[in-house]
């Protein structure tokens, strides 16, 4: 179980983000300034913080040096809606793990704590499973059963945006934000998603696994059990 | 030309003007001067020879008679209201046996009852004279003035206009990005100090509007976004709960119109950031190695709309300018070349160190070509694109300088970026369309 502490001074966002999370089985915990923030980690251990930038009492990026000096081990995911480089930089050189830009998909969200999650815990963490689905996230290799799956690299990048954010409906448009990242005035031809998914869907058939995914009518797609 | 180059030019077109006519004073001055003198003595000379005549005697020897005719005249001969005149012109010098130029004057006396003409002349230079000594004393002025004017002009501009360079110094180093004010030296030049307080007035404003413009464009940003993805979120959470059918199609439009508006919002930020971007010298990046990765990024999208590409691209192509402005130029012409293309339609990139020249098939435009770098211009307006992108495209140009065009021809769409600033993009066109069509 996995304790999140979401620093975010707008209460909707930051409730939103914690009934998501939540689903997940997370433990989350709000606080919406820099003050009330640098209590509750001076207090309490967490596993991961959500940290945005643009707090009412404070520049949030000076409270990494907080959590750095209470818990080296906790991974920090920056929010902000500013897309400012500069502040990308400093957060990430300050010791951030990953910075997430405004407005994103909640399944982003998750998918990008769960990817830091992976890479601080070593032991069998860089493995996906989901029954007879397995990912390897340090070679990129995806199996089914025992066989290798001939995926391209936005193949293998869908299926684990699937397997992570498993039982939820996923829109075209996360989907899309998700392979193609925020280009300006992007491809946001969801035709590129559907054959993205369909591919996939068609290679994990002829691989002998059963097709988890389905098409949620309107919205988008879905890995489910069965 | 420089301003005391200018100055100095016009002051001897002046000074030439103003010796000239001097010169023409002088001469006549000299002239009529010499001219006068000469008459007053040759009359008080007559006058004597009139005073010898009531004393009687022979004088015919005296030196008063060198010169002199004395002739005894009829008195209704005498010219009326006259007692002197003078004449001169060219006459016999029997001296020096030449023609010389002479000044005679007559004058008439009554003596003892009768009427005496006296005229006596002298030799004086003439107008030819003259000239030649007159014009050769104003060559020298001039050539003094010349000399003296020129020098002088680059000392003094020199010091004169020193602040004023100053000035121009301060304002060409002047970045509105260091958010320094201008610092300028004071001056006891009226002309200058207005100058001065004006620039000084203007880059303080300057420098205001752009931190302000700043601030809105952050907070704007900042605070337009969270509620985006509030929205987002409550969408998202919603999409999961128990919904029938037609919900779902609602939450789906929404979703659409919420990623558009959070689109057109990001791409407005960004479009506000490159106008306000200055441009500072910049390591040069290697673009073909750009290029290749984002061609390399598209490869499967490319392949989905079953696209041929074909490309010539030179090695080693650098260029002054930050990579992630190369990256998004490269990513939007390349994105629009397949979102505007049609199935099985082809896709030709050409790079060398004159440019870049995108073309690909597709549907002709609806609006005309040049309209499409403008913001939220649609060559088809019922297209997903909200039209922005070809705008960002054109600022990124336009901050380097770089000549760019967009054509429509023969079904496809050429849209070409000249990365040397002189050459017009239209000069690219030429050279690809001959290779465009043999390799087509």
């Amino acid at each position: 179980m996995m304790k999140i502490l979401i620093i975010e001074d707008h209460l909707e966002l930051a409730r939103n983000i914690q009934d998501f999370l939540a689903r997940e089985g997370y433990v989350c915990e709000l606080c919406h300034t820099a003050d009330a923030a640098r209590e509750k980690l001076a207090l309490f251990r967490y596993d991961c913080v959500l940290l945005d930038i643009g707090l009412p009492d404070g520049n949030g990026i000076l409270l990494l040096d907080n959590i750095r000096s209470e818990d080296p081990q906790c991974n920090v995911l920056i929010i902000s809606a500013k897309n400012a480089l500069d502040d990308k930089i400093k957060g990430l050189e300050k010791g951030a793990d990953d910075y997430l830009t405004k407005p994103f998909h909640l399944a982003e969200l998750h998918a990008r704590i769960r990817a830091i999650y992976r890479r601080k815990n070593l032991e069998g963490a860089n493995i996906v499973r989901f029954h007879e689905i397995s990912l390897n996230t340090d070679t990129l290799e995806a199996r089914v059963g025992d066989r290798l799956l001939d995926t391209t690299r936005k193949e293998f990048d869908l299926l684990l945006y699937f397997l992570v954010n498993k039982n939820r409906v996923l829109s075209r448009q996360s989907i899309a934000a998700h392979l193609w990242g925020d280009y300006t005035d992007n491809l946001a031809n969801f035709d590129f998603v559907y054959q993205h998914v369909k591919n996939l869907r068609r290679k994990i058939n002829s691989a002998g696994g059963t097709d988890y995914i389905s098409t949620v009518y309107g919205l988008g797609y879905k890995l489910k059990e069965t | 030309m420089r301003l005391n180059n200018k100055f100095t030019g016009w002051y001897l077109l002046v000074m030439l003007v103003v010796l000239l006519i001097g010169g023409a004073i002088v001469y006549y001055e000299i002239q009529w001067k010499i001219g006068s003198v000469e008459v007053a003595r040759h009359q008080r000379l007559n006058d004597l020879i009139a005073q010898q005549i009531r004393t009687g005697g022979n004088y015919a020897d005296h030196p008063t008679r060198k010169r002199a005719t004395v002739t005894l005249i009829p008195e209704d001969s005498v010219p009326a209201n006259l007692s002197s005149f003078y004449t001169r012109g060219t006459g016999w010098n029997p001296e020096y046996q030449a023609n010389e130029y002479r000044l005679v004057v007559t004058s008439f006396y009554q003596i003892n009852g009768r009427t005496y003409r006296v005229s006596t002349y002298s030799f004086i230079p003439s107008f030819g004279q003259l000239l030649p000594g007159v014009v050769d004393s104003f060559k020298w002025i001039l050539l003094l003035l010349l000399v003296l004017v020129g020098i002088s002009g680059r000392l003094i501009s020199k010091y004169i206009l020193a602040p004023f360079k100053h000035t121009l110094r301060v304002i060409e180093s002047f970045e509105l990005k260091q958010k320094q004010t201008l610092r300028l030296p004071p001056t006891r030049t009226d002309e200058f100090r207005q100058l001065n307080s004006f620039l000084q007035r203007m880059t303080d404003k300057a420098l205001e509007d752009y931190q302000s413009l700043k601030e809105f464009t952050e907070n704007a940003s900042h605070e337009l976004q969270t509620p985006t993805a509030i929205i987002r979120g409550k969408l998202e959470l919603l999409m999961e709960s128990d919904i029938r059918d037609d919900q779902a199609v609602l939450i789906a439009e929404m979703q659409n119109a919420l990623e558009k508006l959070s689109r057109i919002h990001s791409s407005l930020t960004l479009l506000t950031k490159l106008e306000n971007y200055e441009y500072q010298d910049q390591e040069p990046i290697c673009f073909s190695q750009s290029a290749k990765e984002a061609l390399d990024s598209f490869e499967e999208l490319i392949e989905m709309k079953a696209l041929i590409l074909t490309t010539r691209m030179e090695k080693d192509v650098f260029l002054p300018m930050p990579s992630s402005l190369a990256d998004l130029l490269l990513n939007n012409l390349v994105s629009n070349a397949i979102r505007h293309n049609q199935p099985g339609g082809m896709i030709n990139v050409q790079l060398s160190r004159a440019g870049l020249v995108i073309s690909n098939t597709g549907m002709p435009p609806e609006t005309p070509t040049d309209e499409l770098f403008e913001r939220f211009k649609k060559g088809n307006p019922g297209s997903d694109s909200i039209g922005i992108g070809l705008a960002i495209v054109r600022q990124i140009c336009d901050l380097h300088g770089f000549p760019i065009v967009y054509e429509f021809r023969d079904g496809r769409h050429i849209l070409a970026v000249s990365f040397i600033q002189s050459v017009a993009a239209s000069k690219l066109l030429q050279n690809v369309d001959r290779s465009l069509y043999t390799e087509a």
